[in-house]
């Protein structure tokens, strides 16, 4: 280990025990925190209208309010749907590091991410199945592609990290939108909460995995993680705009919709919004040489 | 079917315009293999054969090798769909 190496682990260690003590005050009961109406009003935003995929698309100028909040309540399904199975990736992952070589400093803490992550799957599930009746499927399927070694450590906790950052830019704005129902704001607050920390230590591990891997990749394999990155990024986006929640919201041409979504300036404009903080660290830290995203 | 001929001719014409250095794709060619089709790629091309084919694909019906080729897309998704209608 090279001294930036040293200093990078003793300040990652300092990080963990700070966040390990606010886990532990921070501690709550998820299954008796949270109020579970029956139902929640259909006639009403369930998602902030800014952070919608049709806010100021054209494509969506001619859908009545009606149209909307239907849009908005399937959008939010799909959203925390996102959620459980993006936790689903991320507590596979790390409990298959959990103190294994390399990551002895960090399984205590990785407890705590554990057990946070749990609950918040349980409770982005119960929403999705108390007000949506489902959780929307994941759509992906693995291709034997993936990288080994150093370089998946590296891209998993990158993943992980994007993940977060993109989830909480959202969870961040609803948690405290006086338009949305109680119930929805809660979700996201105390989401946002848990996961300032999270992303709190997803900056710093991803930082020190790329520090490490620099000394031993060339070039051109550090070029095609960040590639690898952008293309995650853009899947990412993607998938905040799923076909299925148009066709529940009773649009009749879901897949064109999209498409009409994706390509739309509207939509360009706030993917940079989401996408600001995490391409600004990313750029910071040298991982990403510039802050272009590829196109859908 | 005519429309299912077209169907899978638009699915080719999908993955040349992700693939700008190719200009064409032989149905036996491994798209796997050859990064035509991978992971990052892959749920924007289940809703193009979603959409060309007009039914939802569930995951737990399919295996990565049912995308091997565009031959194997075909008989999966075109002509099986025929045959059941
Ligand atoms: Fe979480
Ligand atoms: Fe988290």
């Amino acid at each position: 280990m090279t001294a930036t190496h040293v200093e990078a682990s003793e300040r990652l260690r300092q990080v963990l025990d700070r966040l390990v003590a606010m886990s532990e005050d921070d501690y709550y009961n998820p299954y008796q925190l949270f109020q579970w109406p029956d139902s929640l009003p259909q006639e009403q935003y369930w998602m902030s209208p800014e952070l919608m995929s049709t806010h100021g698309v054209r494509a969506a100028d001619e859908l009545t309010e009606q149209q909307l909040w239907a849009i908005s309540k399937w959008e939010s399904v799909n959203f925390y749907s996102l959620n459980v199975h993006g936790i689903r990736e991320l507590l596979t992952e790390v409990i298959s590091r959990i103190y294994t070589k390399g990551f002895e400093d960090t399984s205590e803490y990785f407890h705590h991410i554990i057990g946070e992550e749990n609950e918040h799957m349980w409770f982005f599930a119960t929403f999705c199945l108390k007000y949506g009746g489902k959780i929307y499927p994941d759509k992906g399927m693995t291709l034997a592609d993936g990288e080994e070694g150093d370089a998946a450590n590296f891209l998993v906790f990158s993943r992980l990290l994007i993940f977060e950052e993109i989830v909480d830019f959202f969870n961040k704005r609803m948690g405290v939108d006086e338009r949305l129902h109680p119930t929805i704001r809660q979700v996201n607050a105390i989401h946002h909460q848990d996961e300032s920390r999270h992303i709190a230590f997803g900056r710093q591990i991803v930082a020190l995995l790329h520090e490490r891997l620099r000394d031993t990749s060339t070039a051109a394999d550090l070029l095609r993680l960040e590639g690898y990155l952008k293309r995650y990024l853009r899947t990412s986006l993607d998938s905040l705009c799923n076909p299925a929640v148009y066709r529940d919201a009773g649009l009749p041409d879901p897949y064109a919709f999209r498409r009409a979504v994706l390509a739309d300036p509207a939509r360009v404009e706030l993917e940079s919004q989401i996408l600001k903080r995490t391409v600004g660290f990313l750029v910071s830290k040298g991982i990403f040489t510039d802050e272009s995203i590829p196109a859908s | 079917m005519t429309t299912s001929k077209s169907g899978i001719d638009m699915i080719v014409a999908y993955l040349l315009q992700k693939r700008p250095d190719l200009t064409t794709i032989d149905h036996d060619l491994d798209l796997i293999e050859n990064r035509i089709l991978d992971s990052l790629g892959f749920v924007n091309f289940l809703y193009v054969l979603e959409e060309q084919t007009g039914r939802e694909i569930a995951l737990e019906d399919v295996t990565p090798e049912d995308f091997r080729t565009v031959k194997s897309i075909k008989a999966r998704f075109f002509d099986a769909a025929t045959d059941e209608n």
